[in-house]
């Protein structure tokens, strides 16, 4: 009787049609014959356990150099075996019992049957178990159980699974073993967690994805998970203010800007969920920060960015700008032991980098003193400039000198600078953060349950944050072939957070250089009068008689009586169920949900703006929910040399959102009341209601020949409520392939995968868009009756409009050398998004501001490199380095015919506008602004007749607004017990203009307008003295060159600090340190009574030092963040930077 | 195989089908049906913002800046006219194409037309007047044409007198709904729209007086304004909403940012002309009347308590706004008799023209018989248009823009300074979005009337010296 057996390894194909072999046996045993055949070919023997290789092959043969065919057939002849020769395989096959023959040495047989499964429990089919240094070994079955039989008790049997830690145990007596492998964490490259959750193994994979493991995103206790992504991934951009670190906003963007109006950001899911990542932002006011902040970093296993369309492919409509897939911690099936850590951090925040400010001269206009009719001389309060007299102690009269309360009411003090008067305003902000989490598992169950609290106090006064965290991660098997799983989080905010942008607060440059911040702190007179430092200058009396702030208000008033708080309840999170249908077939479904109430409620005592000098009181309550329900079946096979895996699947996405604001008008009926009751007015109320569905139809089959080749093809069909009814239904497919070509070689010294991808992807557009409505008008109550109105929105929509699209193309090349010491990424792309839905700009006299159409087409076009190394690996020493790099250009190729020009974004300041605009055929977003009149021939600026610079209007191009290269650089260092880690970020290119700058040279608080000119003399010294400012230019009226000095308030606050934006122009190029730590891991191995499993204590900073940077002191071109403007491409009253410092603590009981 | 074909089934229920709810993509948040009289009663809310600009009481040198003097000093930079496409004109030019959207309900359709048109014509002439040659008659076309052409200023004087002309016509008796001008007097309508006929044929004197006095003539026989209660005013409201722009600068923002210029002061104050009173506060430091040299930028003059501050009556939260009046009617048609155009006595006309907007500022007729018997202001036949002109002035006070325009065409009155060396403009700038969104036929307007550049000082057609 014959039997078939099967090969244990790797095919690895011929190299050459054929092989000789010199080969003499002399009453040598099989194995002997094996080994010799096997050293001098490409030849591999398969054979069964039975066939045993201590079995003499009887007689004497010699061959030399001859073909092994022949070599094969003759010993087939000769001995009681066949040999087969399958490609480069030779199966042995058993011709008559073998017991016929001499046996050198006798085995005891012994069989061993057992289950493998993973750490959730699941079954693991295809392991590989092989009994230890032989050749003996089987797969085991679909439903991971497998039988060996081993020649003893002291056999090792070793269990391999890609992607999971090679297990080694010995038999002993039992007949029976169960194994569960656990995830190989050094390999973790190796299995990657693609779209819809589906694991796949790395080297099958045809486009680029990159993963960060959590503890990686918890160095520094950055409290918005997607800021410490900073500079970890290729290709992806991230950018927020660390004033904002109590939950502000974080953008993130890969491989930049993929669509014309610059909004697209990535699809945001936890463990199969995609999430919210909204903003409640503006671009000035309070920053309520994106979303994604309320995923607890601490919950975070790994995150996994798909960059590109063919990675996201399987989301379709929703992943056209790449997916960020989180997946949280879970418990270990069968890990009898319960499983608890404690985090404890404590850090404490400073404000930094403060701009340099002028000491000499304080508030006013003119170093002329005004003086009261009784002849004290007094400061002009009437301004917010220090355009005033020297700082040099003359006795006068100060801003609070008027307040009959004051304790120096009436008196003259002197005059004096505050160097330190913006600094005072900063606190020591200081974050907590405590966690807890217990995980474990049973035999048919595992589970992990976290907590987290974290409370900030900000860095600017009466500022914090409180957040709480709940998880809980679990599954449970209900029959042998019934999972059910589930993800439950609960995040709820409670925060005053800062303001960002321009405001009441954007005091730097306004807050004149003699007013003391201490004075302004107490700012209340028990008469309820609040103390301000601008007001109107006194009348004939001698007496200001109006205390109301004249253009600002105390910034303390502005921080404990104008409140802005936000809280937000939020539950996210799935419910599955996971059924084996048979063997390769499972099929699985999900409700996965994004609830969320947002209340936001601010509170005004006195507000510039819209709602003057009124107290006023708003509330608006935000509510979203976003179900998915989704259905999936994943059936996989192998056959020889075939893998084969399909996906099938849909997808309802259900979202409802709505809201309710309201707002007091006229002031409040009652001091202090602080309700829409108290409105004195009608109060101001929108209601809102968004309704929109997607449903899908998905599917995917990925094919791999000898593990070497592999091909995907997924394609996918969006149906959107949004879009017109005959008109909602879109395919998208998508192709890659990846070629291991190590695997061509022997013994590979080297791992080498090249990889493909092409996909279309589109992205669809918001509920409302395609039927026209009106607007609603004010309303006209006069005394003849009420007359409303309706008005026509100056967009105008396109009823038949269509998704964008998008076609990506992606070629790859992943390099590991020495044993994974050393790693190389690389990946081109090329990204052509078409069909655009633009809200294009129109003249207005079409009647309609911008039309909402298809149009343009905008093109990508990057590298991303990532490399990562291991320089040194001793028993002592380990350091790991990775680093990322990226460049990527986004051109705009089309837009509507007519149109060369899409305004983004614009925003004007003392009547000078700029804009954010993209032109045909150049690079995306272009800086337009006020530039400096030129001499064509010398490029000399162009002077007026009174030797001031003449300026462009608002046309000017300054170029792109892009970096021109990103990345980071991450490196971590193990020294025994110590661990030190430090993450640097960089971009290279990109400009700005900074209205902030503008401002403190407008308003005379830059050092430069009260620097030394080239005559030795201050510039704001007369000129006829020697003052001025120098200017050098073409005389605009004679064309000739001049050379003169102009009074330093008109050049500096009427021309420059005003008109000419080409002076506010800044390169963003930078280099920081955003992270460091070091720690130290106390663990029962060292410390032998240890009442823990271990304790990690660590020293952190984040974003400690900026170490190099074009842009001048005080601005932070990492930090340029315009809430939720979707391009950061003008700084106004930016945030302070903050620098953190802490301790952390980790004990894992 | 049937587990398969089961689960594929499944799918396609679950995922792939396009029908949704019906109503699912019908947005609840604003209304899909209008009456048209909404929309022309939201035009006519625009009228608030059309003239109370400071930036109009600057070209008349009405008002100067106390302090950031910037805005005085005629900046180079566009002025945007987008709004006004965006706002009033394209909710008008819905009705005029779409009439089915008028009701008979809100009155006689042709009434509401007529109103619509008369609007229409105010709006782009106000437009017309501030920056030249405008899109006119490819505007207001939304997709159709994204770029519109800009017509030649006297083309669209004559579509406007035409359209003027349809509107007076059309006017049947009944009154209309939804009006916060005239409380639906159909009756007032058809004067204001022949008024601003008689005023715009006024504006053609030097360019083409033959058109202009044709013109003048023919809304003159077709009736015009005849008293104060007739004027074309927004009348504003005591509530936030609807209030008077000075009163959210000068109360809500509280702004001292504006005085009387010493040209206006001097000017009324030597002749005790009793409407300054109303047009300004005494200075707070003195009590007197005291106006700010417009432009300075000179620290030791400037401030706030020294000098006249915009009058309480003016930045009173439910202040009018006044956009056309008897006065001025009257003003225009002493200026034609002046010139021949009409058979009636110049200086009777002017008189009373003074005497109409001391009615007009100050409710009462007190101290008009003394100010015309002042040197400065009684009638002399030989300097007509100079007296004319400048009374107007002061009459316009806070409408600037018609009195400049007035100024550029009659060089009256002649005491405007030029600040810092820069003389009043000429003309408003086109925004700078145009040289974006519309840059063909932006340069070619630019080409055609100011050799190219988009400057302040190019001048309008009808501006010639």
């Amino acid at each position: 009787m014959k039997r078939l057996l099967f090969t244990l390894f790797f095919c690895l194909p011929i190299i050459g049609n054929s092989a000789t072999i010199t080969l003499v046996l002399d009453d040598s045993s099989l194995g002997e014959m094996i080994s010799k055949i096997e050293s001098q070919s490409e030849f591999k023997f398969a054979y069964e356990n039975s066939i045993e290789i201590e079995i003499i092959i009887p007689g004497k043969f010699t061959f030399k150099n001859e073909e092994l065919n022949n070599i094969l057939e003759r010993l087939s002849e000769s001995t009681p075996f066949d040999f087969r020769v399958l490609k480069n395989n030779i199966t042995i096959i058993e011709d008559l019992p073998a017991k016929k023959y001499k046996i050198k040495k006798s085995v005891l047989q012994l069989s061993v049957t057992g289950k493998v499964t993973d750490v959730n429990g699941i079954p693991l089919p295809s392991v590989t178990i092989q009994e230890k240094g032989t050749n003996n070994g089987v797969l085991t079955d679909f439903n991971g159980n497998f039988t060996i039989e081993v020649n003893s008790e002291e056999s090792v049997l070793v269990f391999t699974f890609v992607g999971l830690k090679t297990f080694e145990t010995t038999v002993g007596t039992s007949k029976t073993i169960d194994v569960t492998l656990e995830p190989d964490e050094s390999q973790l490259e190796e299995v990657v967690i693609t779209a819809l959750g589906i694991s796949r193994s790395e080297r099958s994979l045809g486009y680029a994805t990159q993963e960060v493991s959590g503890d990686d995103l918890t160095v520094s206790n950055e409290q918005n998970v997607l800021g410490s992504l900073s500079g970890k991934v290729a290709g992806v951009q991230v950018t927020g203010a660390t004033g904002a670190s109590m939950g502000g906003t974080q953008k993130i963007k890969i491989r930049g800007v993929n669509s014309i109006s610059g909004g697209g950001e990535p699809l945001i899911v936890v463990d199969g969920s995609p999430i919210s990542n909204a903003n409640f932002a503006g671009s000035s006011g309070a920053d309520y920060g994106n979303l994604g902040q309320d995923i607890n970093p601490a919950d975070i296993k790994t995150i996994n960015v798909l960059k590109g369309p063919a990675a996201s492919a399987l989301y379709g409509i929703r992943g056209q700008y790449g997916v960020i897939m989180i997946t949280t911690k879970g418990g270990r099936k069968g890990a009898d032991d319960l499983n608890v850590t404690l985090n404890s951090s404590f850090s404490i925040e400073k404000a930094g980098n403060f701009f340099p400010l002028q000491n000499l001269y304080g508030q006013g206009r003119s170093q002329t003193w005004r003086t009261l009719a009784n002849g004290e001389r007094y400061v002009n309060l009437s301004t917010d400039e220090s355009w005033g007299p020297r700082l040099d102690g003359t006795l006068a009269r100060q801003f609070y000198s008027f307040y009959p309360e004051d304790p120096l009411y009436g008196q003259a003090t002197p005059f004096v600078a505050k160097p330190d008067n913006i600094k005072n305003y900063y606190e020591t902000g200081h974050t907590f953060n405590n966690g807890l989490s217990i995980s474990g598992g049973t035999k048919n169950s595992r589970y992990r349950f976290s907590i987290n609290d974290t409370r900030i106090e900000g860095v600017e006064p009466n500022t914090w944050l409180k957040r709480n965290n709940f998880g809980l991660n679990a599954a449970f098997d209900l029959s042998e072939k019934l999972t059910l799983i589930t993800n439950i989080n609960y995040a709820g905010n409670n925060a005053e957070r800062p303001v960002q942008g321009y405001g009441v607060k954007s005091m730097i440059g306004w807050i004149p250089r003699n007013v003391d911040m201490n004075r302004l702190e107490d700012y209340t007179y028990d008469d309820g009068t609040f103390l301000n430092w601008n007001l109107r200058n006194p009348g004939s009396s001698g007496e200001v008689t109006n205390f109301g702030g004249l253009y600002w208000i105390n910034p303390y008033v502005e921080a404990y009586e104008n409140i802005d708080n936000d809280r937000r309840d939020r539950f996210f999170g799935n419910i599955g169920l996971s059924y084996q249908i048979s063997e390769g077939l499972k099929i699985s479904g999900h409700v996965r949900s994004d609830m969320y109430t947002q209340n936001i409620e601010n509170i005004s005592v006195f507000r510039y703006g819209s709602g003057g000098s009124l107290p006023q009181y708003s509330i608006g309550k935000y509510q979203n929910k976003e179900m998915n329900y989704e259905i999936l079946a994943e059936y996989s096979k192998k056959w020889d040399e075939f893998s084969f895996n399909a996906n099938i699947g849909g997808n309802i996405f259900d979202r409802r959102y709505s809201y309710l604001y309201q707002a007091t008008e006229g002031g409040l009926s009652a001091p202090g009341f602080y309700n829409i009751a108290a409105s004195i007015d009608r109060p101001s109320t929108t209601s809102y209601l968004l309704r929109k569905q997607i449903k899908s139809g998905f599917g995917m089959v990925s094919l791999g020949y000898r593990n070497t080749y592999f091909i995907d093809a997924s394609l996918r069909n969006d149906n959107s409520s949004a879009l017109p009814e005959d008109n909602n239904s879109y395919w998208y497919p998508s192709v890659s392939g990846s070629f291991v070509f190590s695997q061509l070689l022997n013994e590979s010294p080297f791992f080498g995968k090249l990889r493909l991808s092409y996909a279309q992807a589109g992205s669809d557009l918001d509920a409302y868009q395609t039927s026209f409505v009106y607007n609603v008008g004010s309303i006209y109550a006069g005394e003849d009756g009420t007359v409303n109105s309706l008005t026509i929105p100056n967009n105008l929509i396109d009823t038949n409009i269509e998704p964008s699209f998008a076609h990506s193309y992606e070629a790859g090349l992943d390099l590991k050398f020495f044993n994974n010491r050393l790693g190389l990424g690389f990946t081109v792309y090329r990204q052509r998004n078409e069909n655009q839905i633009l809200n294009l700009d129109i003249s207005g006299a079409s009647g309609y501001g911008s039309t909402t159409i298809n149009a343009g087409v905008i093109e990508n076009e990057g590298f991303e490199l990532q490399m990562t190394g291991t320089p040194i690996n001793t028993d002592n020493i380990t350091w790991n380095s990775t680093l990322n790099f990226s460049k990527n250009e986004s051109m705009v190729v089309e837009l509507y015919p007519g149109s060369d020009v899409y305004a983004h974004s614009s925003t004007t300041f003392s009547s000078v506008p700029t804009y954010l605009n993209s032109y045909v055929g150049k690079e995306f977003g272009s800086l337009i602004g006020q530039a400096y009149q030129r001499d064509p021939s010398t490029g000399k600026i162009l002077l007026d007749s009174n030797n001031l610079p003449l300026y462009t209007d608002a046309t000017h191009n300054f170029g792109s607004v892009l970096p021109d290269f990103t990345g980071g650089w991450q490196n971590s260092v193990s020294i025994g017990n110590f661990d030190l880690s430090a993450m640097m970020d960089f971009q290279i290119g990109g400009q700005f203009f900074s209205r902030t700058k503008m401002i403190l040279v407008r308003t005379g608080v830059d050092p430069i307008t009260a620097a030394i000119n080239d005559r030795g003399q201050n510039v704001r010294d007369p000129l006829e003295e020697g003052g001025g400012v120098g200017v050098n230019g073409i005389s605009a009226e004679t064309g000739e060159e001049v050379t003169a000095y102009v009074d330093a308030r008109r050049y500096y606050n009427g021309v420059i600090g005003r008109h000419i934006y080409e002076e506010w122009l800044y390169d963003a190029s930078y280099l920081k340190l955003r992270e460091i730590s070091l720690s130290y891991t106390f663990n029962k191995n060292n410390f032998g009574n240890l009442p823990f499993e271990n304790v990690t204590l660590a020293l952190i900073a984040r974003n400690p030092v900026m170490i190099w940077q074009k842009a001048p002191e005080g601005l932070d071109p990492s930090e340029l963040s315009s809430g939720g403007s979707s391009i950061s491409w003008f700084e106004s009253g930016q945030m302070n930077t903050v620098r953190s410092y802490g301790v952390k603590l980790n004990i894992t009981l | 195989m049937k587990k398969i074909s089961t689960l594929f089934i499944v799918l396609i229920i679950f995922g792939s089908c396009s029908k949704f709810e019906e109503d699912i993509n019908i947005n609840p948040n604003l209304p899909s049906e209008a009456s048209g009289m909404q929309l022309i009663s939201n035009a006519a809310f625009s009228l608030s913002s059309v003239t109370s600009t400071p930036e109009g009481a600057f070209l008349a040198q009405y008002l100067a800046e106390t302090q950031f003097v910037t805005s005085s000093l005629y900046p180079e930079g566009g002025t945007n006219f987008y709004w006004l496409y965006e706002g009033p004109l394209m909710d008008l030019q819905m009705v005029l194409d779409q009439p089915e959207l008028l009701s008979h309900t809100d009155g006689p359709v042709q009434n509401q037309l007529a109103v619509a048109k008369i609007l229409k014509a105010f709006f782009f002439w106000q437009i017309t007047d501030r920056w030249g040659d405008i899109p006119y008659s490819e505007s207001l076309q939304g997709i159709n044409v994204i770029a519109p052409v800009y017509d030649t200023q006297k083309s669209i004087y004559k579509s406007l007198f035409t359209l003027l002309e349809e509107a007076n016509n059309q006017i049947v008796e009944g009154s209309i709904n939804y009006d916060i001008i005239y409380g639906g007097d159909m009756i007032k309508w058809k004067k204001l729209g022949n008024t601003i006929r008689l005023l715009m044929a006024l504006r053609l004197s030097e360019v083409d007086p033959a058109l202009a006095e044709e013109e003048f003539n023919k809304a003159l026989s077709a009736g015009t304004i005849t008293s104060n209660d007739d004027n074309f005013a927004f009348r504003h409201l005591a509530e936030a909403s609807m209030q008077n722009y000075w009163y959210g600068q000068i109360v809500d923002r509280n702004r001292e940012w504006w005085a009387l210029t010493e040209n206006l002061v001097e000017e009324m104050k030597p002749v005790n002309d009793p409407r300054l009173e109303v047009y300004g506060n005494p200075a707070s430091a003195t009590g007197e009347f005291v106006g700010l040299p417009y432009g300075t930028t000179d620290g030791s003059i400037l401030g706030t308590t020294e000098y006249s501050l915009l009058g309480s009556d003016i930045y009173a939260q439910d202040a009018p706004v006044y956009l056309l009046t008897y006065a001025q009617a009257l003003f225009a048609k002493a200026e034609a008799a002046a010139r021949g155009w009409i058979n009636e006595d110049s200086g009777a006309l002017y008189n009373m023209a003074i005497e109409q907007s001391v009615l007009q500022w100050t409710g009462t007729t007190e101290g008009v018989e003394t100010l015309l018997q002042q040197p400065e202001v009684a009638f002399n036949s030989a300097e007509a248009v100079e007296l004319i002109s400048t009374q107007r002035w002061i009459h316009l006070y806070m409408d600037g823009y018609a009195a400049w325009s007035s100024w550029r065409r009659t060089g009256y009155p002649n005491n405007l300074v030029s600040p810092q060396g820069k003389e009043v403009p000429t003309r408003l700038m086109y925004p700078s979005n145009e040289e974006f969104n519309n840059t063909e036929n932006y340069q070619e307007a630019l080409d055609r009337q100011f050799n190219g550049s988009n400057t302040l000082y190019g001048k309008v057609w009808w501006d010639v010296d």
